[in-house]
């Protein structure tokens, strides 16, 4: 009998990870499909040449330079001459600080000026007509990532849903039989869990009336292994969990709202500033100093990790649309704000999140910039500090010797990475089974060792899967910004993506003695109610940057 | 917006890093994955409960040194086996750590790395441990040390298999002693396997280094005529001998072991020639034995004057060797200069073994030239033949050196016997040390001898009588 209920333990066991590359799997596979055909939105006609030139982009930025969205071989136009944007108001162009000027119906234009079907837009000596999309009949190349886009229609959103409710059952159900305690405590957190997640799909798909639901249905896979494996190890904490995912998911929407106008979000950059610059000041002075880096507030007996939200702000601080790019070429304003970021955090001694901030500053002033110079001279500046903080922070010198040695130091400075990679090995491909594990009682197991707990309790494959599931986003950001309506939506996602999995590769590499300890969270799955929200927080812009997120609601 | 999209390809370097990273772990974890379960902090398989479900473990001859019954780990019947065996085959603790059932827990309950340790005990599949050590010839030993402490091994320096290998102070492993404040001096020690994980002043034994540095360096060596008059003032200060011997041939030198002799030639060699012997010969490096490390010898005259060069000549100064390494060089003396590496099991538990390749082998370099060795094996042949006597090992024909080792701080010295059997059918090499047990000859010597001529039987040598 006993044989039987094992046999079945590990069925079970075998299940999972089988289960989580579907979803996984399912979850990419959704974005990718159920997109408009590609097309162009205007078309520019010179009527002399008899040139149609296809507008592709909600934002093109025209001139006589290559990379130009729409090049103008005319000695007369400036290498970044105007920027033509497609608002929802209509179409507008707007000079951006040309020699000759940028001419609509012959009238000189400043500032952003709206432009109609068949009006006249001058630029140099070139004079075009701006035209419907429909007009241009030849065929465009693809991009590559919709080069194989399927007409299958995509699973279901519901159906992703109940897969990975189902999944989250399965976990609850194995959690039940643990080697120590057996009771149905998890199937109760599993309830909240499933509520939780059913009623944000009903509020998305009919209050909001969203027409997909994969990006949040990763984020709530994710979300939801989290809390069920903090069962077995503080009940309480997995309730609390919950209700900081429940807070993400309205911050979530929140921002989405937020960033539909770019434009006007513009206008409290200078807020945002210094809302993010107060929140680091109240952490520097009022923050308690936990285990190294002071960067907790408690208030009413709630603590706060106020760098996570500043990570939101800087991202909307760090992105503007292409006309304000191309205006304000200089970065010196932003290099202040992040070095100040950075600056704050080092000083609260929480040099994990610095770096991320730092990654973050060098793909944002990249993507606004393409300057490779202030790339290299940031890096530089970052290899100067960082001496520094190991000359005065001695206990990042420790974490530093110790790396890539953590087994040989199991006791001391190694103790927590050694026994991360101890009980991974303990878990093999498939794991002890949630609940059975040793790693749990390490301290700061449920947030910095976490990949651990998941790796030791579920099994390698698990473990992998999830971390490649948060890469991937990578990929689909990058995707979903070749469609998006304005450059703040292309480098608010890439960058929001870049900062989670850089953070979560921090994380687990820190874990595992491929890079030194920095005490990071994992995205979704490390126990941390500011970090969870700010997760959610993060990937609205990746939702925001997908062209359906604000379109026509069906 | 076509540039921004460009210059987006930055993140993918992002990923491209994290998948680096990733597929650096990955090979980490599959080569490594069982050193990272064998841990004493592995809550899996610490305790007896980590034993409870594992496999047995057999010596040579099929003997059940432990094995689970009834989720109880029990080891041989016999208490001296038991005991003899302690620090090679281990307890249920893991406070032994180069023993067999701490090294190789994970594979004994049957770790792999596609299960982990999690199966459900019904579906687990144990391993069995198969070792070289003879039982009858680890307890002969074992009865001899006593309750001294030291260690004796004895192995093939033809094939590498260890026959015997026994560490004092031990204790019975059915029956493991709670060490308190109050029995601390009476189990000194007990969790190292000083076999494998110690050093001691070493004594005469060391002028088999000295030796194979003349023979090399020195052209007239062998005709050559040394006098020693008891004691000598070498580099202003005495270095004394045991007895007068008067006028000797190195040969002699060396069965007499004449202090004298063995000091001038040491500073006649000089610093660099001595060191450079002694890291030739190995006391300077480690061995992996099954996956356990040895401790390194010591051997650094670099702050040295002129009389501790002499002294050093003579296993004396801060000399330190390890009985595993002794063991070795004499191997390699009687093997023509090379030897195979010891080992206690086969190493069937790394990556590379699972899949089923066999890396290029592993023997060990030269440790003496070939000529060398044959003119130490004649000496430590005369040694035996000549001085001591051939009756001590029962018919076999032994070639040894013994050791006896100042530790000051009016202790006893430390009694040494190291050496080989160079009959064909008994291809073994040894050594014994006991600590603080007086005389190398006549208290290291019966170690030697009830070990070894216990382990001849083993082989079933025709030359014993």
């Amino acid at each position: 009998m006993t044989v039987i209920m094992d046999i079945a333990v590990v069925a079970l066991r075998i299940l999972l990870p089988v289960y989580a590359i579907v979803i996984v799997y399912q979850c990419y596979a959704s974005m990718r499909r159920r997109r408009r055909p590609e097309k162009p939105l205007v078309l520019l006609h010179n009527e002399v040449t008899n040139l149609k030139i296809p507008v592709l982009f909600w934002e093109n930025s025209l001139g006589r330079s290559k990379g130009s969205d729409i090049f103008v071989d005319d000695p007369a136009v400036s290498r970044n001459h105007c920027v033509l944007l497609r608002r929802k108001e209509g179409w507008f162009i707007n000079d951006t600080g040309s020699k000759s000027g940028t001419f609509v119906n012959g009238e000189e234009t400043f500032g952003r000026t709206q432009v109609y079907i068949d009006d006249k837009i001058t630029v140099g000596y070139s004079t075009f007509t701006f035209k419907r999309g429909e007009e241009y009949t030849e065929r465009l190349g693809p991009t590559w990532f919709f080069s194989r886009v399927s007409n299958k229609p995509a699973i279901k959103p519901f159906l992703l849903l109940f897969m990975i409710t189902l999944f989250h059952l399965f976990m609850s159900v194995e959690a039940c039989y643990t080697n120590d305690v057996q009771d149905y405590t998890p199937l109760t957190v599993f309830a909240c869990l499933a509520a939780v997640e059913w009623v944000f799909f009903f509020v998305s798909t009919m209050i909001l009336k969203r027409v997909n639901f994969e990006l949040e249905s990763l984020a709530l896979f994710l979300t939801g292994i989290g809390v069920i494996l903090l069962v077995r190890q503080e009940l309480r904490s997995a309730y609390v969990q919950l209700i900081a995912a429940v807070l993400g998911m309205i911050l979530f929407c929140v921002i989405i709202k937020i960033i539909e106008n770019p434009d006007r979000l513009a206008k409290f950059r200078i807020y945002l500033m210094i809302l993010a610059v107060g929140l680091l000041g109240i952490s520097i002075i009022f923050g308690k100093i936990s285990y190294g880096a002071a960067n907790w507030i408690t208030i009413g007996g709630i603590s706060v990790q106020p760098s996570e939200f500043v990570k939101i702000i800087y991202i909307i601080v760090g992105a503007s649309s292409l006309d304000v790019l191309q205006t304000k070429k200089n970065l010196i304003e932003f290099i202040v704000f992040s070095a100040i970021c950075v600056g704050g955090l080092a000083i609260m001694g929480d040099f994990g999140t610095a770096l991320i901030f730092f990654a973050t500053f060098l793909l944002m002033a990249f993507m606004r910039s393409g300057d490779v110079k202030t790339v290299i001279l940031a890096i530089s500046a970052a290899i100067f500090g960082g001496t520094l903080a190991l000359k005065f922070k001695p206990y990042i010198a420790n974490r530093f010797a110790i790396w890539g040695h953590a087994m040989e130091h199991p006791q001391d400075d190694g103790f927590q990475m050694a026994r991360v990679l101890t009980y991974i090995a303990s878990g093999g491909l498939f794991g002890v089974g949630i609940g059975n594990g040793c790693l749990k009682y390490v301290f700061a197991s449920e947030s910095d060792l976490v990949f651990g707990i998941v790796a030791e309790e579920m099994g390698i494959i698990v473990a992998f899967t999830i971390a490649i599931a948060i890469a991937a986003l990578i990929i689909y950001a990058r995707s979903v910004t070749t469609r998006s309506r304005s450059t703040f939506y292309s480098i608010t996602a890439c960058c929001a993506a870049g900062l989670l999995v850089i953070q979560m590769s921090l994380n687990i590499f820190g874990a595992t003695d491929v890079l030194p300890l920095t005490g990071v969270t994992l995205p979704f799955i490390s126990l941390g109610g500011s970090s969870m929200i700010s997760c959610w927080g993060l990937i609205a812009f990746i939702k925001a940057a997908d062209e359906r997120t604000y379109a026509v609601k069906r | 917006m076509k540039r921004t999209l460009q210059r987006s390809w930055l993140i993918f370097f992002v990923a491209l890093a994290f998948l680096v990273g990733l597929g650096y772990f990955t090979f980490m974890l599959l080569t490594h994955n069982t050193d990272w379960v064998d841990q004493a902090y592995n809550g899996h398989i610490s305790g007896s409960g980590g034993l409870a479900q594992a496999g047995s473990v057999y010596d040579r001859n099929d003997n059940i040194l432990a094995q689970t019954v009834d989720g109880q780990r029990v080891y041989n019947e016999d208490e001296g086996i038991r005991t003899a065996l302690l620090h090679t085959v281990g307890d249920n603790s893991l406070n032994i750590s180069t023993a067999v059932q701490s090294m190789y827990r994970s594979e004994l309950i049957g770790y792999n790395f596609i299960w982990g340790v999690g199966l459900p005990e019904s579906l687990k599949i144990k391993n069995d441990i198969k070792l070289t050590v003879d039982a009858e010839t680890c307890k002969a030993a074992y009865e001899q040390l006593g309750d001294r402490s030291g260690a004796c091994v004895i192995y093939n320096y033809k094939t590498g298999e260890i026959i015997c290998s026994v560490s004092t102070k031990s204790y019975d492993p059915e029956a493991p002693p709670e060490i308190t404040e109050d029995n601390a001096d009476q189990y000194e020690g007990v969790y190292l396997d000083h076999v494998l994980s110690s050093s001691y002043i070493p004594g005469s034994i060391y002028k088999i280094i000295t030796c194979a540095s003349a023979i090399e360096n020195i052209p007239d060596y062998d005709t050559r005529v040394f006098h020693c008059e008891g004691s000598k003032n070498i580099g202003g200060s005495e270095v004394t001998c045991m007895e007068s011997h008067g006028d000797i041939t190195l040969k002699e030198a060396m069965a007499c072991s004449c202090n004298i002799a063995f000091a001038e030639l040491a500073v006649e060699l000089g610093k660099d020639k001595m060191t450079e012997m002694s890291k030739k010969m190995g006391i300077t490096s480690t061995y992996r034995i099954s996956g356990a490390e040895t401790q390194i010898g010591h051997y650094d005259v670099t702050q040295a004057n002129e009389n501790e060069l002499a002294w050093s000549g003579v296993g004396q100064y801060d000399d330190l060797v390890n009985p595993m390494q002794m063991a070795i060089i004499c191997g390699s003396i009687a093997n023509g200069g090379k030897t195979k590496t010891p080992y206690i099991m086969d190493d069937a538990t790394s990556f590379f073994t699972k899949l089923g390749i066999t890396l290029p082998g592993t023997e060990e370099d030269a440790l003496v030239n070939p000529d060398t060795a044959a003119k130490l094996k004649e000496y430590m042949r005369y040694t035996i033949s000549d001085y001591y006597g051939d009756y001590l090992f029962g018919g076999l024909t032994v070639c040894a050196k013994t050791g006896t080792g100042e530790t000051g701080e009016g202790k006893e010295p430390n009694a040494w016997m190291v050496g080989f059997c160079i009959d064909e059918d008994c291809p073994l090499a040894f050594a014994c040390v006991v600590e603080h047990g007086g005389i190398g000859f006549s208290n290291a010597g019966p170690v030697a001898e009830a070990a070894m001529i216990q382990a001849a039987r083993s082989l079933g040598a025709s030359e014993l009588q």
